[in-house]
């Protein structure tokens, strides 16, 4: 649901950021305020979490770690793999 | 009873085969993204504009906008029919259901409108 929602969040600042060069500048500026940033954080760390678990789901389509065993190790590596991508992505964005 | 007669496609083998499809076309467009503005710090109103005047960016970015929907869709049908059901909501909840993916469905086409409009009208 997020995710949905941020689809909405994301177009405008896409639109915006496109529509002049002042509104490029409006965006940027935004960006630097820590709540943009925190909210911006957020759901780009939802987005990469559901991405980090997709891949895992194409995976197991494939075949692999479909035994209770792989199930278990392959949801601790999301978990994980995530964790390093989501706090990369924060101090990117700080 | 929840049947699947608003799913996306009628099958559940084919939606779970679209809902792979437009996974892989999202994940390319959101890491080439995110890799993109990483690789170039600073980077100004010139260079953006550039990157989406592209024909292949554009190309790339409306063919997401599509596996956007269908990817959506199947994810939100999936959790109204998980969710909102007669157990959970009572009798009432076909029309909850219903009244709740209609609304999905309309977001998805106004973002869909939408991006085609910002991809072509700046």
């Amino acid at each position: 649901m997020i995710l949905f929602l941020g689809i909405a969040v994301l177009l405008f600042g896409l639109d915006k950021s496109l529509s002049s060069e002042e509104g490029f500048a409006q965006v940027k500026e935004c960006l630097t305020s820590p709540l943009a940033k925190f909210v911006i954080w957020g759901l780009l760390s939802a987005l990469l979490y559901h991405l980090v678990a997709g891949v895992r789901h194409l995976i197991m389509d494939a075949g692999v770690g479909e035994t209770l065993e792989g199930g278990k190790l392959g949801s601790k590596i999301v978990l994980v793999v995530s964790a390093i991508v989501i706090v990369l992505l924060g101090v990117w964005i700080w | 009873m929840v049947t699947n007669v608003t799913n996306f496609s009628r099958s559940g083998l084919y939606d779970w085969m679209a809902q792979r499809v437009s996974a892989v076309v999202l994940a390319a467009y959101v890491l080439f993204l995110l890799g993109y503005i990483v690789l170039n710090p600073g980077m100004g109103y010139a260079q953006w504009h550039g990157l989406f005047s592209n024909n292949a960016m554009r190309i790339f970015s409306l063919l997401t906008l599509v596996a956007l929907g269908v990817h959506a869709w199947v994810g939100m049908w999936t959790i109204s029919t998980d969710y909102l059901t007669p157990t959970a909501l009572g009798k009432w909840a076909t029309v909850v259901r219903f009244l709740f993916q209609a609304t999905c469905g309309i977001a998805m086409f106004v973002f869909f409108v939408w991006g085609v409009q910002i991809l072509w009208g700046f």
